[in-house]
């Protein structure tokens, strides 16, 4: 291979590395929302997944156990939300922002009491190479099969109508607030899978701020991929492509700062529909109370 | 309707003390700190000594301009998440032109504080436009934008309108005319706590008592009623997150002239987010946000201590403060959240 070969190489795996969390917490948030409930706490998933896995993998010197945690630890911190948004109907946007700081806080805390440290653990057993292709390549598969499962199952019927309108949906026979829950359940752990990946793929061990605002990256993605499994994985490809970039254009000149806010200027321009008409699901946000 | 509103805020007030105390008391006992001990250095770190009580009124302060502006803009129906790049651009703007142009106090005190208001007021109005004229989603554009205003600002900071040399994330000092006068020596504390206890009674008054405030409340809680009464719901949209946003600049001015006197990327240990749980503690009653901003300000100021006296990390602090808004997120004056 010559040298712009390789060059490439380098860029498109570093693209890769850099997506890859950002398509599990985006696909996260395309499943949760469909649903109808806006998840902006994909932060606070992604952090407890990064968190979690590392102590579990660290107690028990297992790293598939570790990213087994994560995950459930992810689909606990989801299970808060799901609960409150469907049982208590309360503002998911209140929760979701209130679940992301304690999220944070409460991992650094969990430093001190597990490691006694702020703002790092120790190192522990991390997945390795291999383990983060697996990661990788799980990602691209899991946005298919969401799409296909939303677009083409009876399930992923029933989470789209709850999404658009969930007393239609009751009238036929769908119970709206059970199908919210587990969709923003099991988003939950798709996206704590994007912390996973961060703490015990991409390095071994957590540290404080480590999924530094990929949450909200990631909810660009979903609002730039306009609400699909695709969409949201393309948009994060793109995101993830000039992190990937970075270095190299910021030695052409280009401000790293404008670099690291174009995820957000692209969810902003996607949302003032500068980019072709943009729609949320049509319920999305809204608290669904029986009548 | 009121004995329930009643029962409503009671139990609201109950679901705070249990998050607040319960969930406190819980960690410190992860930490291997009895909750009396960590509890005991917290309300001491909070109001032990005069210098004490004053630093937990700057935190006061720095909790209750953001919070008012936060609640102006949730009374009008708008879910304004934005107030901490709100108040970092307000920062910004009050350092900057503060370190630029040395003026007398007289002048330079309210080209600070304006400069803080227009700069927070522009930014809270970038998602008050797409909102009335575009239709996008409010909660999503502030969200963004606060990652855009860190960005913007250390952009700023260190590159076109650098004042320091070496990359430095500072502007300049801040010439002693420019800075807020201190209201007690040995502390942090300034002029800029009577300034926000000002402003919360003058917006509990325009809430109250003027055709705007009541257009506003309007909008916030029947939307199509207000329409039918022809109100127009957009510019109020407009009108309320520039606002709440200028509000929010004001803070950070505020913080930079009395503080720090200088502006400083990190100014805010997160302010703007602590703020939606002080509004919502206070029912977004700005008088009541008076109090709920010296209970929070109380947990930021003591935290420091419990965390040095008792070995409580502080981050107990915050970890309460995220379950507390989760807990008020069900609140009734919240329910009607414009969503369309």
């Amino acid at each position: 291979m010559n040298g712009t070969a390789l060059a490439i190489a380098a860029l498109v795996m570093l693209t890769l590395v850099k997506a890859t969390p950002l398509i599990y917490a985006a696909l996260g948030g395309v499943l949760s929302e469909r649903s109808g409930i806006v998840n902006i706490g994909l932060e606070g998933i992604m952090i407890a997944g990064a968190f979690a896995s590392v102590v579990v993998s660290g107690a028990t010197g297992n790293p598939v156990l570790g990213a087994l945690a994560g995950v459930a630890a992810g689909a606990l911190l989801a299970a808060v939300l799901a609960f409150v948004a469907t049982r208590l109907a309360v503002d998911q946007i209140v929760a979701g922002t209130g679940l992301n700081i304690a999220a944070l806080a409460g991992a650094g805390f969990g430093l001190v009491v597990v490691y006694g440290q702020p703002g790092a653990s120790r190192e522990v057993p991390a997945l390795g190479a291999t383990g983060s292709n697996v990661l990788i390549v799980l990602a691209f598969v899991a946005a298919a099969a969401l799409q296909l499962a939303l677009a083409r199952t009876p399930w992923g019927l029933h989470v789209r109508a709850c999404g658009e309108d969930p007393s239609a949906a009751e009238s036929a026979g769908i119970d709206a607030l059970r199908t919210r829950f587990w969709a923003v359940v099991a988003g939950g752990a798709i996206a704590s899978l994007g912390g996973v990946y961060l703490s015990l793929a991409e390095l071994d061990l957590y540290s404080d701020g480590m999924t530094a605002g990929r949450g909200f990256i990631a909810l660009a993605a979903v609002i730039f991929g306009r609400w699909t499994p695709l969409g949201a994985t393309g948009a994060a490809l793109f995101f993830g492509f000039f992190a990937a970039l970075q270095f190299t254009l910021q030695r052409a000149g280009v401000p790293s700062e404008l670099l690291q806010a174009l995820p957000y200027l692209a969810a902003l321009v996607a949302l003032a529909g500068f980019a072709g008409r943009v729609r949320a699901p049509a319920a999305d946000g809204v608290p669904y109370v029986r009548s | 309707m009121t004995a329930l509103l009643r029962t409503r805020a009671a139990r609201d007030v109950g679901v705070v003390l249990v998050a607040v105390f319960g969930v406190g008391s819980l960690a410190m006992a992860l930490a291997h700190v009895s909750p009396l001990v960590g509890f005991g250095s917290l309300f001491d770190g909070a109001f032990g000594t005069p210098e004490e009580v004053a630093e937990t009124l700057v935190q006061t302060t720095n909790l209750l301009f953001p919070a008012l502006g936060i609640a102006i803009a949730f009374r009008a129906g708008l879910f304004n998440i934005g107030a901490e790049g709100q108040l970092m651009l307000g920062g910004f703007a009050a350092g900057w032109l503060g370190a630029q142009f040395p003026l007398p106090a007289y002048l330079a005190i309210p080209m600070v504080l304006i400069g803080g208001a227009i700069a927070g007021g522009a930014w809270g109005a970038i998602p008050g436009f797409l909102r009335a004229k575009l239709g996008a989603n409010e909660v999503i554009s502030t969200l963004m934008l606060n990652f855009v205003a860190t960005l913007l600002t250390t952009y700023l900071v260190t590159g076109p309108l650098a004042q320091t040399g070496g990359g430095s994330q500072e502007t300049g000092t801040l010439p002693k005319a420019a800075q807020i006068p201190d209201m007690m020596v040995d502390s942090r504390l300034t002029y800029a706590f009577v300034l926000a206890l000002v402003l919360a009674a003058v917006l509990w008054w325009v809430l109250k008592r003027t055709v705007f405030g009541y257009e506003l409340r309007a909008a916030g809680e029947a939307p199509e009623a207000a329409r039918r009464a022809g109100i127009d719901l957009a510019r109020t949209a407009f009108v309320a997150m520039t606002l709440s946003g200028a509000i929010a600049g004001i803070g950070g001015a505020t913080i930079v002239a009395g503080v720090l006197h200088r502006f400083n990327t990190g100014l805010s240990p997160g302010y703007g987010f602590i703020a939606i749980a002080v509004a919502l503690v206070g029912n977004l009653d700005p008088l009541w946000i008076v109090l709920a901003s010296l209970g929070f300000g109380m947990l930021q100021s003591g935290g420091v201590a419990m965390q040095a006296e008792a070995g409580v990390p502080r981050e107990v602090v915050s970890l309460v403060t995220g379950l507390v808004i989760v807990a008020l997120a069900g609140r009734r004056a919240i329910a009607n959240r414009r969503t369309t």
